[in-house]
Parts: structure tokens; C-alpha cells; sequence
């Protein structure tokens, strides 16, 4: 049953996660940081599936779940304050939001 | 081995797309990176037997989440940030020690972290009951309260993006151009 390693879904995870680690660090638009913060997530996610297949557990899947609900929040929340920055600044940029005043 | 294969061609799919996130400039075509990586990511989760999770994330991610990033992108004007993308950018150039910082750390705990690991006590009644029935036995017993406060958070988020979100009129009246 056992047929893919626990290793391969690991070293994906690791390649998803440092792709999206650098897409919050290195990119300027505020839209792009967010979703390369949701191709983070999806690497965990990746991680706890497949520790679930390689131990025959379901918590992992039970987390994962959670993982998708609170990305769905995030979304909702990073998006309504992108909108609510550039209603108050005209900018999108991170380098252009010093401030935290509105 | 048919397994395997299937597994290889959604992980390469979402590493590619994965870069294309973290590198095409228009940011239509990087939500369309998103998309093909969210699909590959419910793909490897079909091929690891969690057809419940990757069915809630083709649904959940790849519908919902990517229209809504499409439905913002389209509201914020984005020619100003494709041009400043294009300079040279200094953080670039630190992520990636940390990024082989954080590799280095995972190899290691995984080195250290495998041979701890406890045996599958679930496996015989997922082979006899369905994944998505255990996974939903385990979610309402035992993580019941987890779930409930899943749900109060996605309460409140919504509250909160709608109240963020919202445009008062007397703060922009000026906000013709």
C-alpha cells in the first residue's frame, strides 16, 4: 500500500516552502506576498498528508483541514487590508508602506 | 510504481508552478501559477489516499481563494508595481541563505525526527470504514473543540474583511480620480 516514501512527500514540502519563503521575502506586490504566504501553507499541508500516509494516521488530514480553513481567514483579512491601503495610500508596494498609521 | 509516477508528475508540476509564482511579473499570470500549483498540491493529496482533504482543497483553494485574489487583483491597479518589480531588489539576494538555512534545519530534524515515529494505529479502521468517515468520526469527537473555534475564526475573519473592506462615504469624497 505504502508505495511512495515518506522522504518524497518531505523533500517536496521543503521545495514548496522555500519557494514561497522567498516569495514573501523578495517580492514588491502586496497580492504576490499573499499568495506566496498560501504556497507555504500548501507545503505544510503536503508535509502532514503525507506523514498521515506513511504512519496510517488521520490526524495530519484533521490539520490540514484546519491549515485550509485558516488560510481561507487570511485571504479574506489580507486582501480586505490590501484594498482598505490602497483606498488610504494609492500604493500596493511593501517598500511603500513604511507606516503604520493609516 | 504507477503510484509513484503519478506522485512525480504532481510534485514537478507544483515545484514549476512554484516558480513561476515566485517569478513572472504580471500578477494575473502568477495567480495562474497559483492555480496550477493548488491543483498539482490536491493531486499529490489524491495520490497519498486523502481524498477528503484534496476534494476541500480543489473546492476551497482552487475555486474560492484563487477567484478572490483574481476579483482584488482586478480592483487594484498593478502597472506601477510591474514596473517597480522590474529594479533590482537587495531582499532577493538575502532570502536565499535563509532559505538554505531552513533547508539545512529541516534535513536535520528529519534525520533526527524518523526513527521516533510511533506506529499506525488507525490504518486498520481506515481500511475498514473510508477515509472521509474517519476523518469526520475523529473531527467531531475528538477535535470537536478545535473545530468549533475553526469556525468562530472564520466568523470572525469575515466580519473583519468586511469591516476593513468597507468604503465610508464621508472619509472620500475627494476620491474621484
Amino acid at each position: 500500500m505504502k508505495t511512495i516514501p515518506l522522504e518524497a512527500f518531505l523533500t517536496v514540502s521543503m521545495i514548496l516552502f522555500g519557494l514561497g519563503l522567498i516569495g514573501i521575502i523578495a517580492r514588491r506586490n502586496l497580492v504576490t506576498v499573499l499568495m506566496s504566504l498560501e504556497l507555504a501553507l500548501n507545503a505544510v499541508n503536503i508535509a502532514l498528508v503525507g506523514a498521515d500516509h506513511y504512519l496510517g494516521l488521520a490526524e495530519g488530514q484533521i490539520f490540514a483541514l484546519f491549515i485550509i480553513a485558516l488560510a481561507a481567514t487570511e485571504a479574506a483579512v489580507g486582501l480586505g487590508i490590501i484594498i482598505a491601503i490602497f483606498r488610504l495610500k494609492k500604493v500596493e508596494s511593501t517598500d511603500e508602506i513604511r507606516e503604520l498609521r493609516g | 510504481m504507477g503510484r509513484l509516477l503519478i506522485f512525480g508528475f504532481f510534485s514537478i508540476l507544483a515545484i514549476l508552478s512554484g516558480i513561476g509564482i515566485i517569478t513572472l511579473r504580471n500578477p494575473v499570470y502568477v495567480v495562474v501559477a497559483l492555480l496550477s500549483s493548488l491543483i498539482a498540491v490536491a493531486g499529490i493529496f489524491f495520490t497519498a489516499g486523502a481524498e477528503l482533504v484534496g476534494a476541500l482543497q480543489l473546492l476551497i483553494y482552487a475555486v474560492a481563494i484563487a477567484v478572490f485574489y483574481i476579483i482584488v487583483i482586478s480592483a487594484v491597479p498593478w502597472e506601477k508595481a510591474k514596473k517597480s518589480e522590474s529594479h533590482y531588489r537587495f531582499e532577493g539576494l538575502i532570502s536565499l541563505p535563509v532559505v538554505l538555512f531552513l533547508y539545512i534545519e529541516m534535513i536535520v530534524v528529519f534525520l533526527l525526527g524518523v526513527k521516533a515515529s510511533p506506529e499506525g494505529k488507525i490504518a486498520k479502521f481506515i481500511e475498514k470504514f473510508g477515509n472521509t468517515e474517519v476523518i469526520g468520526a475523529i473531527l467531531f469527537s475528538k477535535y470537536f473543540l478545535a473545530f468549533e473555534v475553526v469556525s468562530i475564526v472564520l466568523l470572525m475573519g469575515m466580519i473583519g474583511a468586511v469591516l476593513i473592506g468597507r468604503k465610508e462615504s464621508q472619509t472620500y469624497e475627494d476620491d474621484t480620480a
